[in-house]
């Protein structure tokens, strides 16, 4: 038959073919969650949290998520699963804002009833602007936001999708490498240390003098209005809120930095005003001297190994880390004392 | 807008061509005029829509000194138009271009510290003002006639030879612009042009921009190269801009055709070339045109004798030099090119006019090599951003020893072509994935010499293009191409 066609339509033909067949690999195998769940017994690989995150929390199975910036990639979501016995995705944000992460839970609202919202949060998102950044920003792509298929020509033709993605997310299925609660996990591929971690930290001889942090007070207040509004408008949902524990670099940065005091604000504003719901249980481990001064359990200021994740989640509804409106105002105290005592004397245990 | 972009491809393509073709079925020609003035302003101004305002503004400027040649015969008055007109289009690319140059090489000089805003570059003004030079100069020698805006604007703002070539005379295009009921319209015309456009496609999206990754790392990091990187980053440079300009005339070529307009050939196997003067016959062909005609002849050309016609090939090799770009880099590879034509006009022995007309013969290899080896000296002075890093670079390429660099350049061509097979090689034999990328880096620069000696695109098509293999074979070079568009690049010579 095609021996009579004219060139001009054996070629719309080849194009229209291969333009289909493409189009049927890239739906079915789909690496960004974008049309489906994993079909059949396909394992779901998360490795890539820009691109992934909108996919799953628009169309995977779930009751709960669990929620955070980098520093939650390595909780193992399968922990929880077992012991309070629900379904949790992961919704990461990396740098993430307390704005961009309630976008995304929006987005998870709107498809159903959620159980349990795992919060692990940061102090830098409680002062960072309280607008989204992602309906306007490059990450995720708009195309992945949007629900029509209009848009999705970069992802649905696309070179990248076609030749690297999807024989990834072959490979990792096969190595059961980012499948079930290791989602987003990046700890295999990193070094954690005290050189390791010393190596992104450069002391400075001299502290600034007290930092004025009026916009951050500003973004605050309206970060923790946001905050309020979600969970009431939830009461059914339980909210934990862990604040992970940083290393004693980032505590010395702070105070070098004339931070300290801002940090202090913010957490004296957000843990009262977190306690005022009943729907909402918070931990706080950035007091935990054990963990905080001891520079082996990270990779840099921040990042810590993926065993102070799992311990984390084991001291979940135990009264060690909790906090209540009783011991508030003492677990504060607790953690200046530390910040005091990490920049009078731990911190000379790794630098000059 | 590019022409390598999903919504030229996948819209723009679609709407101007079927508009073009529905409208020209109307008895009154002007809608079909008005259709494809209006949709080549849309392209023009895509990204930018100050930019249409100086093209409308260059466009009447030009527009009215026609007008005013149209009455008067006085000579001395035509002249005076003209020298208007082209003075107005000069101090416009002057003004745009050259600006910031000027002020900066003041400030040098001078040691004033005179700072004014950097002046944004219009796309493609250095095609559209030679152009419309080209149309006054014609119009004052009575060799061209006056004709109405539409066909003046439709004629200048043509989009797919706009923003980079080919330098169309008014006396290649006009006419087909008349002839719009006669203009082929055959579906076999058609194809030939898709097919066109998708061999340039594939030259800009597959070819140029894969070796762009590598050139780009190499040239921004000329301190840490050694002798081989230096020269490999030199020599896919060549490449590079060869599969993207020559890509761009020919996507050009065949959007024109797939329209029924003819434009004329940019290239012609311009890597094969034995000699400088060989090179220029078949590089940027309407350039050269251009300038031979408007400058070149004008000054005397061969016709003052030997030590003059030296001297007028090298104001105009100057003058190329100063059109490619407002930085020194360009003057000198003018006055190198220029030179070196001298020199073969001096020598004229060694003046070989057209390599397809000599028999092949081993002294032509060994001229085409030495003529391939002076373009990629020459233009890694073009593609550097200053003269001391095309000094360095120069210094790398013969004296730069050998650090490993190369393999680590090579690294930068890790592409979705190649992510399987880099990535068993990671997993399995992580020792051997710079040997890996280093084949495949011998493995684009051997395909990229088979590309540059082989057919030209028109000669493929009308060899293979019509058999199912070929079209099954251009078939999958558009998929191939348009599932490469996330990453979109802009073409080199819109900067010229």
């Amino acid at each position: 038959m095609l021996k009579q066609k004219h060139p001009l339509g054996k070629l719309i033909f080849f194009i229209a073919l291969e333009l289909f067949v493409i189009f049927c690999v890239v739906w079915y195998f789909d690496p960004f969650y974008q049309y489906h769940a994993p079909l059949g017994d396909k394992k779901a690989v998360l490795y890539d949290r820009d691109n992934q995150v909108v996919g799953t929390v628009r169309n995977f199975s779930y009751d709960s998520v669990l929620m955070g910036s980098s520093v939650a990639e390595n909780f193992d979501s399968s922990y929880l699963d077992e012991r309070y016995g629900c379904l949790t995705i992961k919704v990461i944000k990396a740098s993430g804002s307390l704005a961009d992460l309630l976008y995304y839970l929006d987005m998870a609202h709107e498809k159903q009833e959620l159980k349990n919202v795992f919060w692990c949060l940061d102090m830098f998102a409680l002062e960072a602007s309280p607008k989204p950044t992602i309906p306007e920003g490059v990450s995720p792509p708009a195309y992945l936001r949007t629900e029509t298929l209009l848009d999705d020509i970069p992802y649905l033709y696309n070179k990248e999708i076609l030749l690297e993605k999807i024989p990834l997310q072959f490979t990792y299925a096969s190595l059961d490498k980012n499948t079930g609660g290791n989602a987003y996990n990046w700890a295999e591929e990193k070094e954690f240390g005290a050189s390791k971690a010393k190596q992104v930290y450069f002391k400075p001889e001299k502290a600034k003098s007290p930092q004025d942090f009026t916009e951050a007070k500003e973004n605050l207040e309206k970060n923790l209005a946001l905050l309020a509004q979600e969970i009431a408008a939830n009461p059914d949902t339980a909210y934990r809120f862990i604040l992970p524990p940083y290393s004693l670099l980032w505590w010395d940065a702070a105070y070098v930095n004339g931070e300290l005091d801002k940090n202090f604000y913010l957490l004296e504003q957000t843990l009262p005003a977190l306690l005022t719901f009943d729907n909402v249980e918070v931990y706080y481990f950035q007091s935990e001297k054990d963990i905080v001064c001891d520079l082996d359990n990270y990779m840099d200021m921040i990042h810590y190994s993926p065993e102070i994740n799992q311990y984390m989640f084991e001291q979940l509804g135990r009264e060690t880390y909790r906090v209540t409106k009783e011991n508030c105002a003492e677990k504060i105290a607790e953690m200046k004392m530390l910040a005091k005592e990490i920049t009078d004397s731990y911190i000379y245990e790794y630098y000059d | 807008m590019l022409f390598n972009s999903v919504v030229y491809i996948t819209i723009f393509q679609p709407v101007v061509i079927g508009g073009f073709y529905l409208l020209q079925r109307l008895k009154n020609p002007l809608w079909a005029k008005f259709f494809l003035f209006g949709m080549s302003l849309i392209f023009y101004g895509y990204y930018n829509v100050s930019y249409v305002g100086i093209l409308i503004a260059s466009l009447l400027l030009n527009y009215g000194c026609s007008m005013f040649l149209n009455k008067t015969d006085c000579r001395k008055r035509r002249r005076l138009i003209s020298a208007i007109g082209i003075l107005g289009n000069v101090g416009l690319l002057f003004y745009f271009k050259y600006f910031n140059f000027f002020i900066e090489n003041c400030n040098f000089l001078l040691h004033t510290h005179i700072s004014i805003e950097k002046i944004a570059l219009p796309l493609g003004i250095s095609f559209f003002t030679f152009q419309q030079i080209s149309y006054l100069v014609e119009r004052c020698r009575k060799n061209a006639a006056h004709r109405p805006f539409v066909d003046y604007a439709c004629f200048i703002t043509f989009f797919p030879q706009l923003i980079a070539g080919p330098i169309v005379m008014y006396d290649e295009w006009l006419p087909q612009l008349d002839d719009w009921r006669e203009r082929k319209k055959t579906a076999d015309d058609f194809y030939r042009g898709a097919a066109l456009f998708i061999l340039g496609l594939s030259k800009k999206v597959l070819f140029a921009d894969s070796l762009a990754v590598l050139v780009n790392q190499g040239f921004s990091h000329i301190s840490g190269l050694d002798a081989p990187s230096a020269w490999v980053a030199a020599i896919f440079y060549m490449m590079e801009l060869y599969f993207d300009f020559s890509g761009y005339c020919d996507m050009a070529r065949g959007i024109g055709r797939m329209m029924g307009f003819s434009l004329p050939i940019n290239f012609r196997s311009p890597l094969m070339a034995v000699s400088v003067r060989d090179f220029w016959r078949r590089w940027h062909i309407t350039l050269s045109r251009f300038l031979t005609q408007y400058i070149y002849i004008p000054l005397g050309g061969n016709r003052k004798g030997l030590y003059r016609q030296c001297l007028n090939i090298l104001i105009v090799f100057l003058v190329s030099g100063f059109w490619h770009g407002a930085n020194w880099t360009f003057v000198l590879w003018g006055l190198f090119h220029g030179v070196v034509m001298a020199g073969e006009t001096l020598f004229s022995r060694l003046k070989i006019s057209d390599a397809a007309a000599v028999k092949e013969t081993a002294f032509l290899k060994v001229r085409r090599l030495f003529t391939v080896f002076f373009l990629v000296l020459s233009f890694s002075i073009f593609r550097s951003d200053s003269l001391s890093d095309a000094a360095l670079l120069w210094k790398k390429m013969f004296a730069g020893g050998n650090n490993g660099m190369l393999l680590r350049l090579c690294d930068t061509l890790r592409f979705p072509e190649n992510y399987v097979l880099t990535g068993i090689a990671e997993r399995y034999f992580p020792q051997y994935v710079n040997v890996l990328l280093l084949f495949y880096m011998l493995f684009l620069m051997g395909c990229g010499i088979f590309l540059i000696r082989g057919m030209t695109a028109e000669q493929w098509i009308e060899k293979k293009g019509h058999r199912t293999l070929g079209v099954f074979l251009l078939a999958t070079l558009f998929v191939w191409c348009f599932i490469s568009l996330s990453q979109v690049s802009v073409f080199l010579y819109f900067n010229f």
